[in-house]
């Protein structure tokens, strides 16, 4: 079971709420009261109306007034409208940079094995859904809500004080409108939820079926992969047609509210007038308020599960939000840069270690090649030294200062490519953000890439990554060797596959991987036998244990498992002169089996 | 672009003519409500005739109902023509993409499918924009007979001011709405950046560059926030000078109604009505606008939706049946792409190796064989028979091109590599699905995601190369099938081809040395022409061959 990140409970969500909205509180107070007395002196409409239609029916034409307070109330209610409504946006969009800027800086400093436990999506889904969520919210029906809120409030003052006895039919519609939004709240976020899903599916099933078009016509499976689009795509639309039945009974059931309360109304002013209590231009003004209240009633209720949707995001953020940052304090600096494994062993599952026992010593500046089958713990032995995972048990250290509390000297570069979207430079300048051009073009050229950097439409300020240039991913993973080389850390490790670049790219990118390893401790995850050869030193890794260890040719020598598999591999038993060979000292792989 | 609207609206004509009518019935229902507040007024209220309220709050309760229930069918038909419309355009984009005489030219796979996404559902939404434009120009319609007939002056000046304001509204609107527009692209770069930099934790967090990246973000959070209240404020100043012209054209409705009401003309309950006509008549008028817009983004993404329906063929499509294939495949002076001028056998039967010390050419080759291109000169024959003669299913089914990037699909393991054909036990075998299956938490079972992007590169390729092994087609091409594989599995995959395509025809086009070793025949190509062949074993001696396949 995936341990999720963490959701913050009711009460902190809206104590962090309090927290954002307590350094702006003149603004929101200012807000508010723009927006009463704007909603305050629109009221005003309907009681000038029903005294214009006193007026008229005592036979007089002085209309002149009361028609020139209706000019006056427009546009004072237009002007603080729109003030009030410019004035809760920056209230809300100032409180949102707040909120999704914590949560970002926090999201990046999560440990990465605590992403990964919850699963990338859980983080990535955060940061688009949940934080586009609460914008929409903000930009959509915050607004409509304050400003729906307000009238229906003040409405009902303005009903009271034409005569208190107009709100008894108001609150014979009141328990129908309490009802709905609760009948409708609870089906519409489950309803919508799974409607989210399904369109997710169909677009995942188009871009599967679409992205893998080569393939479809290879294998003929055209036939299959159209029904299934079409059963993903009706599985879709049907849940929409559910949330439109959804929807329409809940206004049907807010149109019985309005019957009532209009019908209300009007039985109510028929008697007070009957009984000379009230006039017939009162009763008039009772009914406008009534019927001027449809609108902001259906469009407020039908936010109201837009309102749970965004609690339900927020908390999601603010759980992340308040994850301590982790602490660099009283960290060491290592005094050279070796590394020194002892006796570590991991497992990610109790019971089934992934590395026993594994002693390794990586000498300052020393180049080394892990090689090994898939699953022999290749990634698992880079990902220990990277502190990514501490060892389940044995010691990591760099030159004399253990692992976790030594300052970061080591880089890593994965199997995940990745270009940030924007300018190349500034992708680059996320590694050593004050780097000068002369710099970044020197990084570039180091990896080789500096060729088709420059060549690129607008050279290096072209925009490349999501929406923008495509780049290969030879050239994805040559911006990140380019990186490594301007972070500059005294160790790096390299995991990474050359194989998406084919085999041609996958030896440019070895070339460039050895001329971004110059000068530091590497180790290298060796995918291709090539890879070994320029080694200071291979490794052999079998099954979690190191094997043997020494370089490409004394391994050859040697004639164990790294002769065997060069052989089979090569499919030549001449022995080749590597191009560049190196030699170091002879070392001898414990194995403790 | 018409044929595809009209086949959206023609396929789904009983839906539309039903939201069409009740939606015209939901209008006249809404026009009525304020001339029924006027009536009981007039006729109850100040008269004091109970018989007459009753009656009158009777017709009420009626409007009502039929209203709502007009409402309520006539949004759920125009819902369903929309969505079922969008759902068949969707079917057919799919259906049209993945036909088997090629690709629609130059779109990615994501734009593709945001075209069967988004622009299927603009053509769908005409559907529920027509019955709305209907149901609108109804209820104007009954909205000023209703007025005409309480007053010719006040209807007039209703019907002549209402569409006045609402152009105002649109000319004042405009700038203010394109910058507003404008404001709330750059406001949604925040989030955008988010998710890139979160897609990217790995690769920041390899080279220590959070605090850079949480810096960078604030800027660009910030930046968006001020573009966000921009936005928001040319918006707020848009609503609030709509909300005054309303209120003035209200005062000026009151003013001339009030005036004719004094002199006798009208009763005080009409002057109601008319008020409340007067603001319900805004709604049908500033309808038309937004339908147009709605009809303006159907014909574009109509436009769309043609284009990729109407794309050509790749290559024209052949006619020739095959008889039984023995799976000669000959290549005679064939230039395409890179290639100039290759001749090249594989005879039926063979493991044939081929190195290509451009990659260039290894994609040219590939391109010629599966016939996604015709070569520009010479021919590639199977079993003599040019295959541009070919009928494209037939050919399909003989030449199995396994590309190196090949995709898998959402579906378990075993799903995976029946889809390529009967063949699944020796082809999982020979492709060591066997340690796949075995370091999955169901095994075979395991259900893959989309791409098969939950599996390691190396996996994914040995269950593609299953794949291709299940279908045992006559003749095979594989295109580096295991350069995500370590060395050690390498060894044993050309052991595990060369098993199961004995006696088949089989082309290898790699650099593995593993692979090319197993071949009974290596062709090396270089600048576009064959320039050695022979067995690996032999071809070592060759400097440049060795450059290309051992270092």
């Amino acid at each position: 079971m995936r341990e999720l990140l963490a959701t913050a409970s009711g009460t902190r969500t809206w104590a962090a709420v309090g927290e954002l909205l307590r350094p702006r509180r003149a603004l929101a107070w200012g807000a508010l009261l723009v927006l009463l007395a704007g909603t305050a002196v629109g009221l005003l409409t309907a009681p000038v109306l029903g005294r214009i239609v006193d007026l008229v029916g005592a036979g007089s034409s002085a209309i002149a007034w009361p028609v020139v307070v209706l000019v006056l109330v427009a546009v004072t209610q237009g002007v603080s409208t729109a003030f009030g409504t410019a004035l809760v946006a920056r209230l809300g969009e100032g409180m949102l940079a707040d909120l999704r800027e914590k949560f970002v800086e926090r999201a990046l400093h999560l440990p990465l094995d605590r992403v990964e436990e919850a699963g990338a999506g859980d983080l990535t889904s955060r940061v688009t859904r949940d934080v586009q969520v609460i914008a929409d919210a903000v930009r959509n029906a915050l607004p409509v809500m304050a400003r729906s809120a307000l009238t229906i409030a003040l409405t009902v003052v303005g009903i009271a004080v034409l005569d208190w006895r107009f709100l008894v039919p108001v609150l014979l519609a009141l328990p129908i409108h309490v009802h709905t939004v609760r009948w409708y709240g609870g089906r519409a976020v489950k309803l919508y939820a799974a409607q989210r899903v399904a369109v997710g599916v169909q677009q995942q099933q188009l871009l599967d079926s679409i992205g893998g078009a080569a393939t479809v016509r290879a294998f003929g499976l055209a036939d299959s992969h159209v029904a299934r689009v079409r059963s993903r795509s009706q599985e879709a639309v049907d849940l929409a047609l559910r949330g439109i039945r959804l929807l329409t009974r809940f206004y049907g059931r807010l149109n019985a509210a309005e019957f009532i309360g209009l019908a209300g109304v009007l039985v109510t002013g028929f008697w007070l007038v009957g009984a000379g209590t009230a006039s017939v231009g009162t009763a008039t003004a009772a009914a406008l308020y009534l019927h001027s209240l449809f609108n902001p009633v259906n469009a407020a209720l039908a936010l109201a599960d837009d309102a749970q949707a965004a609690t339900a995001s927020l908390s999601r953020l603010v759980g992340v939000a308040d994850e301590p940052m982790p602490s660099t304090a009283g960290r060491v600096r290592p005094d050279d840069t070796t590394i020194k494994l002892a006796g570590v062993s991991y497992s990610y599952v109790d019971g089934h270690p992934v590395l026993r026992d594994v002693d390794l010593e990586l000498a300052a500046g020393e180049r080394v090649a892990l090689v090994g089958a898939s699953g022999a713990g290749k990634t698992t032995l880079a990902k220990l030294i990277a502190g990514v995972h501490e060892p389940t048990s044995g010691s990591i250290s760099l030159g004399g200062v253990d692992l976790a509390s030594a300052v970061r000297s080591v880089a890593m570069i994965t199997q995940e490519v990745h270009v940030f979207a924007g300018p190349l430079a500034d992708d680059l300048r996320l590694a050593r953000p004050d780097a000068t051009d002369d710099e970044i073009t020197a990084a570039l050229d180091r990896v080789g890439a500096l060729g088709w950097a420059e060549a690129l439409p607008s050279g290096l300020d072209t925009v490349v990554g999501e929406g923008g240039h495509r780049l290969t991913v030879a050239q994805a993973q040559q911006l990140a060797l380019a990186r490594l080389v301007l972070a500059d850390p005294p160790i790096a490790i390299l995991d990474e596959a050359t194989a998406d670049a084919g085999s041609a790219g996958a030896r440019e990118l070895e070339e460039a991987a050895a001329r971004a390893l110059d000068g530091r401790t590497g180790l290298l995850v060796a995918h291709r036998l090539t890879q070994a050869v320029t080694a200071d030193r291979v490794v052999v890794l079998e099954a979690g244990r190191v094997v043997e260890s020494g370089t490409h040719e004394e391994l050859l020598a040697a004639g164990g498992r790294y002769a065997e598999l060069w052989a089979a591999w090569s499919g030549t038993r001449s022995e080749p002169t590597p191009p560049q060979g190196r030699s170091s000292g002879v070392r001898t792989a414990r194995s403790a089996g | 672009m018409r044929t595809v609207l009209k086949a959206a609206v023609t396929g789904q004509w009983r839906s539309v003519t039903v939201a069409s009518a009740l939606g015209a019935a939901h209008q006249a229902g809404e026009a009525a409500v304020p001339l029924l507040i006027g009536v009981v007024i007039d006729e109850a209220v100040r008269t004091g005739a109970s018989g007459r309220l009753a009656l009158w709050i009777g017709v009420l309760a009626a409007v009502f109902v039929t209203l709502s229930l007009s409402f309520r069918f006539s949004l759920r038909s125009g819902e369903k023509a929309s969505h079922q419309a969008a759902h068949e355009v969707r079917s057919r984009l799919a259906a049209r993409v993945l036909s088997a005489d090629g690709a629609a030219h130059g779109r990615l796979s994501g734009e593709l499918a945001s075209i069967a996404t988004s622009d299927a559902q603009r053509v769908g939404q005409v559907n529920l924009a027509l019955p709305i434009a209907f149901s609108a120009v109804i209820g104007v319609l009954v909205g000023a007979v209703a007025l005409l007939r309480v007053s010719w002056v006040l209807g007039l000046l209703v019907l002549v001011a209402a569409p006045v304001l609402l152009g105002l509204a649109h000319v004042l609107g405009k700038p203010l709405e394109r910058r507003s527009d404008a404001e709330q692209e750059r406001a949604a770069l925040a989030s955008g950046v988010a998710a890139d930099l979160v897609s990217g934790l790995r690769a920041l967090k390899g080279i220590g560059a959070e605090a850079t990246a949480a810096r960078r973000y604030r800027a660009t959070s910030r930046s968006s926030m001020e573009a966000a209240i921009r936005a928001a404020r040319a918006r707020a100043w848009l609503d609030g000078s709509m909300l005054t012209l309303t209120g003035v054209f209200l005062a000026v409705v009151a003013l001339v109604g009030g005036g004719l009401a004094a002199a006798g003309e009208i009763t005080v309950g009409e002057l109601v009505a008319a008020v409340g006509l007067a603001q319900f008549l805004l709604w049908p008028l500033s309808i038309f606008s937004w339908v147009n817009g709605l009809l303006a983004q159907g014909r574009a993404s109509a436009a769309r939706v043609a284009e990729v329906l109407a794309a050509a063929p790749a290559v024209p499509p052949g006619t020739t049946p095959l008889p039984a294939v023995a799976g000669r495949v000959e290549l005679d002076g064939v230039v395409s792409g890179s290639l100039r001028g290759v001749s090249l056998t594989a005879s039926p039967g063979e493991l044939l190796g081929v190195v290509a010390r451009d990659p260039a050419d290894a994609v040219s080759l590939l391109a010629v064989l599966a016939r996604e291109v015709d070569p520009s000169a010479g021919t590639v024959a199977l079993d003599g028979v040019p295959l541009s003669t070919v009928e494209g299913s037939v050919l399909r089914s003989a030449v199995l091109v396994a590309a190196h990037d090949a995709d898998l699909f959402e579906g378990s393991v075993l799903d995976n590599v029946a889809a390529g054909g009967p063949h699944v036990d020796a082809a999982m075998a020979a492709a060591r699905v066997d340690d796949v299956a075995g370091a999955l938490p169901d095994g075979l079972e395991t259900v893959i995601s989309a791409r098969g992007r939950s599996l390691s590169g190396g996996q994914r390729q040995r269950v593609a190369l299953a794949r291709a092994l299940a279908a045992a087609p006559p003749v095979l091409v594989v295109h580096d099938p295991t350069t995500a594989v370590d060395a050690v599995t390498e060894v044993s995959l050309a052991a595990g081809i060369k098993r199961v395509r004995a006696g088949l025809t089989t082309i290898v086009v790699a650099t593995s040395p593993a692979l090319l070793a197993a071949a009974d025949r290596v062709v090396f190509l270089a600048s576009g022409v064959v320039v050695a062949a022979g067995a690996h074993a032999d071809l070592v001696a060759d400097d440049d061959y060795r450059l290309a396949v051992l270092s």
